[in-house]
């Protein structure tokens, strides 16, 4: 019992943090109708990041965020006025060809730079554990949850509560009328780009004291990211939050009850099986 | 003649070139050109594009190795049954995923190629991580597919290569490629002409899957050892999707020449900058494909297409040549398309609310009203883009209750879009092409040209809308009042009894608005039943035999022109009390 319960709260936690990782894509995908395949590649070059902070400068993870952070979103900004906004107009194969040809980039542009080796951040100040009657939480793990709660926080305070932010949701409900009442959606997109890497980065950091990184994790966290928005739904962010929570939960639930060594196995066949089951639900178009 | 010359050139070079290195880098680049042509075929040609090909190259690898290892079966039978084996296993994750926009289909398969190896790495029979070795034999060579020097397998590689290349040769010449190209573009819009584009998807990317299966299998024959880290690995998935899309996707050559570009790169450059390890060539590669998703989504062969553009468009006004005026027949009593009752929801909108329309043969039905009235959704209910919440269709007597679009054009119903729907990038021959009737075709008859007499007809339909000087002109090149044309003359390609058109003369300037009349009307005397929606009252006054008027989802008036413009209803619904 005691495993089970440890296992729920475990894949809560690391749900959260996917939902995070989910955030960005789902923002990207609903206000510019693009997926970013590249999109988990940010998160390994923001890992990267962290850790060189943390293994040259001794920068504690903690105090990287206001350093990674921006600097990830400066890199969602560069993506979309470079790239995106030429395919904007263009077929979904080309829009694809060119998050693809990024995705290929900027794995092999870290293959180069640091070598296959796995990299991980040791003795971060978030480590150790909380004591929960017979549970015990990892501390890094807590921290990244409630960091995850508190983006999600502000976004919404952000989409809901300010301008800039329903001018955002006007965009990607229809950026044409959007456009006739005044709002530049070229701005819009080059923002929804900027906060979706900028929540990467803000993943990243979190993740770094207890997850390592190497130039290919981005295929498994694509898919968990994607899997997250699938099961959660695209109608609005807060699904990816809800999604990622699913997965989290799949992936520590039944690798804690069957077999660990197959947990990702358990969570790509569920995002398999949503496909199959609810494929015209998914998306909620046509 | 060239592509012969080559081929001896290739069978000979062993013979003249001993070295290894080279020899081995050559035999790289046929098992690539061949995974590249493969995935070609769904990714290139029909737009699906996979990330997942090491699933199927691994499985072959893995069963003809497991059927040889423990069983004694000879690579020759394992091969085949690894490529049956993808095939199925390609149709099971197509049929759910081709459904969907297409970035599900891509991360369906990158999660299939994900699970495959986690499979296969925990999979004992298989030996798990530590991976298979292929017993070696040291008789009847030819029979176990091995061989202690590399000219053989030089020779079987370029064996598959020119297989892999064969088959997309006789995609893209047959009518299969005109297919595959029309459904890449628009999938709707294909449906609509009544081709039944999940079993083309699901036709190519079988064979996709069979032609990658046998490269593994050839590939764990050459290397004599596999595990999932060297057969399963999404580096090869993506790799293959780099050289199609480098070299060119939807041509014959383009993978090919891909293939040879990255692998001799690839292998020259680690061989001199060995100590960088890999990673620079890709770093190129991604920056290449950036480059052609911004610029040349053609790739390569797209490069080399430009450089010989072909000559300007033909001069407008040619003669046209209508079909003989027929004896102007009034319509029959036979009552050919029978709505009755449709009805279709938008969560709190009714749409449609009981809508009946009778159709005769040999008629001209006009359906007008103001936005918003149902018309199209209508159109949509009865061509089965959309499934009507209450309600039957009929089509001389036969139900169309719950068929899809395609097999609605089949029964002798067709339809055009409001917002035009054609195929832009194949030329106003292949997109009548792909409106020929497709009752009784099956995806292996496409395979070969279209039948003289359907060329003949497509002829004969581009002269009646007087295109037949535009033959072989892209159609996004048309201007839209022909391409408004050309969407007529591709519904009468399909030979439907009845032909609905949403409004074939909106946004037309007045004189093709004229010919368009025109053709209809010699058409119908002909004998050809046409339901027209339309806003222009000119355009339906000198069509229409009968008229219904739409409001709110609701048929409020039926008669000729005359009448229903007299009808009290009518001019409150458009002027007001």
């Amino acid at each position: 019992m005691d495993l089970f319960v440890q296992a729920v709260l475990n894949g809560v936690l690391l749900g959260l943090v996917y939902g995070l990782v989910a955030l960005g894509l789902s923002l990207i995908w609903g206000v510019t109708d693009i997926v970013n395949l590249a999109h988990a590649e940010y998160l390994m070059w923001a890992l990267y990041a962290t850790y060189w902070l943390w293994a040259l400068g001794r920068l504690d993870p903690v105090y990287a965020v206001p350093l990674v952070v921006p600097a990830s979103a400066l890199l969602g900004y560069l993506t979309y006025r470079l790239l995106i906004r030429r395919v904007l107009a263009a077929p979904m194969v080309s829009q694809i060809f060119a998050t693809f040809g990024l995705l290929f980039f900027l794995r092999y542009a870290a293959f180069a730079g640091f070598g296959p080796d796995v990299h991980g951040v040791w003795g971060s100040r978030l480590e150790g554990s909380l004591a929960l009657g017979d549970l015990y939480l990892s501390r890094p793990r807590v921290a990244a949850a409630v960091v995850s709660l508190l983006a999600y926080g502000g976004l919404w305070l952000f989409l809901h509560r300010t301008k800039p932010g329903k001018a955002l949701q006007a965009t990607a409900q229809d950026r044409m009328v959007a456009q006739t009442l005044g709002i530049d959606p070229d701005r819009m997109f080059a923002l929804s780009w900027s906060l979706g890497v900028g929540t990467v980065g803000l993943a990243a950091v979190f993740l770094s004291p207890f997850y390592q990184v190497s130039p290919t994790i981005g295929d498994t966290f694509l898919l968990l990211a994607f899997a997250s928005v699938v099961l959660g739904g695209f109608d609005s962010v807060s699904g990816a939050l809800v999604g990622g929570v699913g997965i989290g939960l799949v992936e520590n639930v039944l690798g804690a009850l069957i077999a660990p060594t197959f947990k990702l196995l358990f969570v790509f066949i569920v995002f398999l099986l949503v496909l199959v089951v609810r494929p015209t639900g998914l998306l909620g178009e046509r | 003649m060239i592509p012969a010359l080559g081929l001896a050139v290739l069978v000979a070079l062993p013979w003249m070139v001993a070295d290894s290195f080279f020899l081995n880098a050559m035999i790289l680049v046929f098992l690539f050109g061949t995974l590249a042509s493969a995935w070609n075929l769904i990714g290139g040609y029909a737009g699906q594009l996979s990330f997942g090909h090491a699933v199927f190259f691994g499985l072959g690898a893995y069963t003809s190795t497991v059927l040889l290892s423990r069983h004694g079966v000879v690579p020759w039978v394992g091969g085949a049954v690894g490529a049956v084996l993808a095939a199925a296993l390609s149709l099971a994750v197509g049929y759910p995923t081709f459904r969907l926009r297409r970035h599900f289909f891509a991360l369906a398969t990158l999660a299939l190629g994900e699970i495959a190896r986690i499979t296969f790495l925990n999979w004992e029979y298989v030996g798990a991580a530590i991976g298979l070795y292929v017993p070696l034999q040291f008789r009847n060579r030819l029979s176990y597919l091995m061989w202690d020097a590399k000219p053989p397998y030089y020779l079987a590689a370029l064996a598959l290569g020119v297989l892999a290349v064969g088959v997309t040769a006789v995609v893209d010449r047959g009518r299969m490629g005109i297919y595959l190209r029309a459904i890449n573009q628009d999938e709707d819009a294909a449906r609509a002409v009544g081709l039944d584009t999940l079993r083309y998807k699901q036709w190519a990317m079988a064979v996709s899957a069979a032609l990658t299966a046998l490269a593994g299998t050839l590939y764990a024959q050459y290397v004599l050892y596999i595990d999932p880290y060297n057969v399963l690995t999404a580096r090869i998935s993506l790799l293959v999707v780099v050289i199609a899309l480098i070299g060119g996707r939807g041509t014959v050559w383009g993978p090919v020449v891909g293939a040879a570009f990255i692998v001799l790169l690839s292998e020259y450059t680690r061989s001199t900058l060995g100590h960088l390890g890999q990673g620079y060539d890709y770093i190129l590669f991604g920056l290449l494909i950036m480059l052609l998703a911004l610029y040349e989504p053609r790739g390569a062969m797209g490069v080399v297409r430009r450089l010989r553009r072909r000559s300007p468009l033909p001069v407008a006004g040619a003669a046209k040549d209508r079909p003989p005026e027929a004896e102007a027949g009034p319509p029959t009593a036979e009552a050919l398309l029978v709505a009755r009752g449709m009805t279709k929801r938008f969560g709190g909108i009714v749409a449609l609310d009981g809508v009946s329309l009778q159709v005769r043969r040999g008629e001209i039905v006009g359906v007008i009203g103001p936005n918003g009235a149902g018309k199209s959704t209508l159109f949509d209910c009865i061509t089965g883009f959309q499934r009507p919440d209450a309600g039957t269709v009929e089509v001389g007597g036969l139900s169309l209750r719950h068929q899809p679009p395609h097999r609605i054009v089949h029964h002798g119903v067709v339809r055009t879009f409001q917002l035009l729907r054609i195929f832009p990038e194949l030329t106003v021959r292949e997109n009548l092409l792909v409106a020929q009737p497709h009752r009784a075709e099956s995806p292996w008859a496409a395979l070969r040209p279209s039948p003289r007499e359907v060329e003949e007809r497509a002829a004969r339909w581009m002269r009646v809308v007087g295109l037949e000087g535009y033959r072989d002109v892209p159609a996004g090149e048309l201007s839209y009042g022909q391409q408004k044309l050309l969407s007529l003359a591709m519904a009468l390609m399909t030979g439907a009894d009845v032909v609905l058109l949403d409004e074939p003369t909106a946004g037309v300037n007045p004189a093709v608005i004229q010919e368009v009349v025109a053709c209809i009307r010699e058409l119908n005397r002909g004998g050809q039943t046409f339901v027209v929606i339309e806003h222009n009252m000119e355009v339906i006054d000198a069509l229409a035999h009968r008229v219904y008027f739409m409001a709110d989802g609701r048929v409020l008036a039926e008669g000729t022109p005359q009448q229903v413009r007299q009808n009290p209803q009518v001019l409150e619904a458009y002027y007001g009390r």
